[in-house]
């Protein structure tokens, strides 16, 4: 029974690897080892690639200072963060508030059946997410340091138990989400409130990484022996990767007794949880019969479903906090900026505002609202193809909410820009220009994709938030994109002169754009009044 | 006020629909019959532009909903067998939502907002989210917003299912209040009971194939419905 509820859940995750909606039918072989590659490629290559240079960077240097547990404990902390980072916005939606939990509960299905299906979907994801950390970190060390059977089996076993504890870690949280959400109002605004206080510490963590590692390097003995001395229980973890067997024996069974509490408490308390209502009521609202024309009436609801929704604002839309973020730290840290940008360009006049541009861009990549847009219609979907709008409507309006959402945040950055990094007004404006068409361009990409790509028969949103195909390509070519187009300045970009360059810039990405505009309002309408 | 002429539509090699042809003229209520399966939701979703069919013609008040989308949704109305709606709006704001796509006047709104929720006893919970509602509860906001903008013909599908008796006398009612205004209506029913009181013409389908068509009188004779259809499904197996 678990193997078939476990099957469901993995195809749903994967689904749009291996069905093609827009066709109706199952991917040909070929197409599915395509997607199924860009997927290893991605979290294998970039993310794997990412943290085996930081376990290469670490592992030497740690074990000459006769710590090499330490390095298993860094990357085991950095691992259980990322996991939990990875999966524990999907277990609450996942858990609780899947669309099928009521039909599922309604068969002869023992409820500890579904949710062990349920937890083995957000391990495998947690797994994926830590994966790309503790995997390389076990084999770089077997490879620089030491090579036996007790570091192979014992390796096995920290990877292993780093994911259990991620699966441990998000259930708790996913719980203490599902508790709050029976008493609160507002709950989509506080859950992103409590979610944006874990991604200020990860990002102050990541923003402090480059010089917390040189320091940590430089006096890793002291280091060590400090937390040996305060956090003993850090340093048996970090044990385990070196192979000690006593260590891991003492993990194992803490790790187990957790799962067993943890178990215990999901199973008194998930039947309850998933069939309470909450109490969603609104007092004394006003009826309001204030009309509005058909577009702006679709634009309203685009944004109301995102506002009313915590998983979509949290996933799609934490680029535009980024964004006000990078303009706060832009003015705050001005000299800094100057002073890279000097290092980077050898100077900090046009050069800096060029790059500078290009980074709002790759920042608000992360911005990818429109994306899942059409897949979250889902059952929907009837309402928008029955009333007398065209389908462009339809599409811009999701167009227009994505752009209102990353231009205004930009334009801060790019106002903090012209107070803090001084350049002629000339380039200055291109790059204005450059990165609001940016904007639009990749609102544009992102609806070519949502189009391509929609998921809209979910039993939870979270996939078409978070796991879909297109999520991915968008978030990718995004980063791609705006990352070429400062890498190509400093390598090209400075001989041409700043103006020459944004000018190019915004004449080929206005050429994109004319190309997707086009592609939208004829084939793209199409597909969408098809659906 | 609708004309369905030689309507097929095929879903791979099944025929779910084929050379269906009816007539609805203004101040019908017309229902249409059939077993599970037998192509009405095709058939209803074809008329308002959901599903693209692969011959023949629908034509609404002289506009053709291949040619003239727009223009034959602005005089539609419909209702989905399953009332699936926005979950993330309250039911006020689906309601205005609805009436600023069809630019219906603030009074028009007001007046009928009211009207239509007070006799459904649905003015206290507009206010508050539809995921909190029941599916009766949808159904009557769907009911509502489908008669928001005076619409001249209305496409409903099993429209009675969910409803409480009170609310499907309110709701047939409705019904002949449109016709009566020289309105139409065009729904399917497998309550044979409610079409045979309620219908001024029926057809019934099966296999995609339509069988018998024409006014109440003419298809039943002096038999129920109920023994007419039930007669017809038995001869075509």
């Amino acid at each position: 029974m678990v193997k078939v509820l476990l099957k469901k859940q993995l195809s749903e995750i994967f689904r749009t690897y291996l069905y093609d909606a827009k066709k109706n039918k199952k991917r040909s072989n070929l197409s599915i080892f395509l997607c199924f590659a860009f997927f290893i490629i991605l979290m294998v290559g970039v993310l794997g690639g990412m943290f085996t240079v930081l376990s290469v960077l670490l592992c030497g240097p740690l074990l000459q200072a006769g710590v090499g547990w330490l390095y298993f404990a860094v990357m085991g902390l950095v691992a259980i963060f990322f996991g939990a980072f990875g999966s524990v916005f999907n277990t609450f939606s996942g858990l609780y508030l899947a669309k099928d939990n009521d039909l599922l509960l309604s068969m002869p299905i023992p409820v500890s059946v579904i949710m062990g299906s349920r937890l083995l979907g957000t391990y495998i994801m947690g797994l994926m997410y830590s994966g790309v950390i503790s995997i390389p970190a076990v084999v770089v060390y077997l490879v620089v340091g030491k090579l036996s059977v007790s570091t192979i089996v014992c390796g096995l076993v920290y990877v292993f138990l780093i994911s259990v504890f991620d699966l441990e870690l998000s259930c708790v949280l996913g719980w203490v989400v599902a508790k709050i959400s029976q008493k609160l109002k507002n709950k989509s605004f506080i859950s992103v409130i409590v979610a944006l206080a874990f991604f200020g510490l990860y990002y102050f963590i990541n923003f402090k990484a480059g010089s917390l590692v040189q320091e940590f390097i430089a006096n890793a003995y002291m280091y060590g022996m400090n937390v040996k001395g305060s956090v003993y229980p850090l340093y048996l973890f970090g044990r385990i990767g070196e192979g000690d067997w006593l260590a891991t024996l003492v993990y194992v069974a803490a790790i187990g007794a957790l799962f067993a509490v943890m178990w215990a408490v999901l199973s008194r308390s998930f039947i309850k949880i998933v069939t309470t209502k909450s109490d969603s009521r609104v007092k004394g609202a006003k009826a309001s019969f204030e009309g509005k024309s058909a577009s702006s009436a679709l634009f309203s609801k685009e944004l109301t479903r995102f506002t009313s929704n915590a998983n979509y604002m949290l996933n799609c839309g934490l680029g535009i906090l980024m964004l006000m973020f990078f303009a706060g730290a832009i003015v705050v840290k001005g000299d800094m900026v100057r002073s890279i940008c000097l290092q980077l360009l050898g100077s900090e006049g046009d050069p800096a505002v060029v790059a500078l541009c290009g980074v709002v861009c790759c920042v608000a990549s992360m911005v990818y609202v429109v994306v899942p847009s059409i897949s979250l219609e889902g059952r929907n979907l009837w309402i928008l193809q029955v009333l007398p709008v065209s389908p462009w409507q339809v599409l811009s309006a999701k167009i227009k909410v994505q752009f209102l959402l990353t231009a205004v945040p930009s334009a801060l950055c790019l106002v903090a820009m012209a107070f803090v990094v001084p350049s002629s007004i000339v380039t200055f404006v291109l790059g204005c220009v450059f990165t609001m068409l940016f904007m639009f361009v990749f609102a544009l990409f992102g609806m070519f994709v949502g189009l391509k790509m929609p998921i809209l028969n979910w039993t939870s949103e979270i996939i078409a938030i978070k796991q879909s195909i297109g999520v991915m390509i968008a978030l990718l070519v995004g980063f791609v994109y705006s990352a070429a187009f400062v890498l190509l300045f400093i390598l090209f970009g400075r001989n041409l002169g700043s103006i020459a360059y944004l000018c190019i810039s915004i004449a080929v990405t206005a050429g994109v754009g004319a190309v997707l505009l086009s592609w939208l309002k004829g084939r793209g309408c199409r597909i969408f009044a098809e659906l | 006020m609708l004309n369905i002429q030689h309507l097929t539509k095929t879903y791979g090699e099944k025929k779910a629909v084929d050379d269906l042809s009816l007539y609805i003229a203004p101040g019908e209520i017309f229902g249409f019959i059939g077993h599970n399966g037998a192509g009405k939701t095709t058939t209803l979703k074809s008329v308002v532009g959901i599903l693209r069919f692969d011959g023949g013609s629908i034509t609404i008040d002289g506009s053709s909903i291949v040619d003239d989308p727009i223009a034959c949704k602005a005089k539609v109305a419909y209702i989905p067998d399953n009332p699936d709606l926005y979950e993330f709006m309250s039911g006020m704001k689906y309601l205005n939502f609805i009436a600023d796509v069809y630019g219906v006047s603030k009074a028009d709104r007001e007046a009928r907002i009211g009207k239509y929720a007070d006799v459904f006893a649905l003015t206290d919970d507009l206010s508050q989210p539809i995921a909190s509602y029941s599916h009766g509860m949808k159904q009557k906001l769907a009911i509502i917003a489908a008669w928001i903008h005076n619409p001249k013909l209305i496409i409903m599908d099993e429209p009675f299912v969910g409803l409480d008796p009170k609310a499907a006398h309110i709701l047939k009612g409705m019904m002949r209040e449109v016709c009566d205004n020289g309105g139409a209506i065009f729904f399917s029913t497998h309550v044979l009971e409610v079409a045979e009181k309620l219908c001024d013409k029926v057809a019934i389908i099966k296999a995609g194939r339509l069988i018998r068509c024409g006014t109440m009188d003419e298809v039943k004779g002096d038999d129920s419905l109920e023994e007419v259809f039930l007669e017809l499904e038995g001869e075509e197996e």
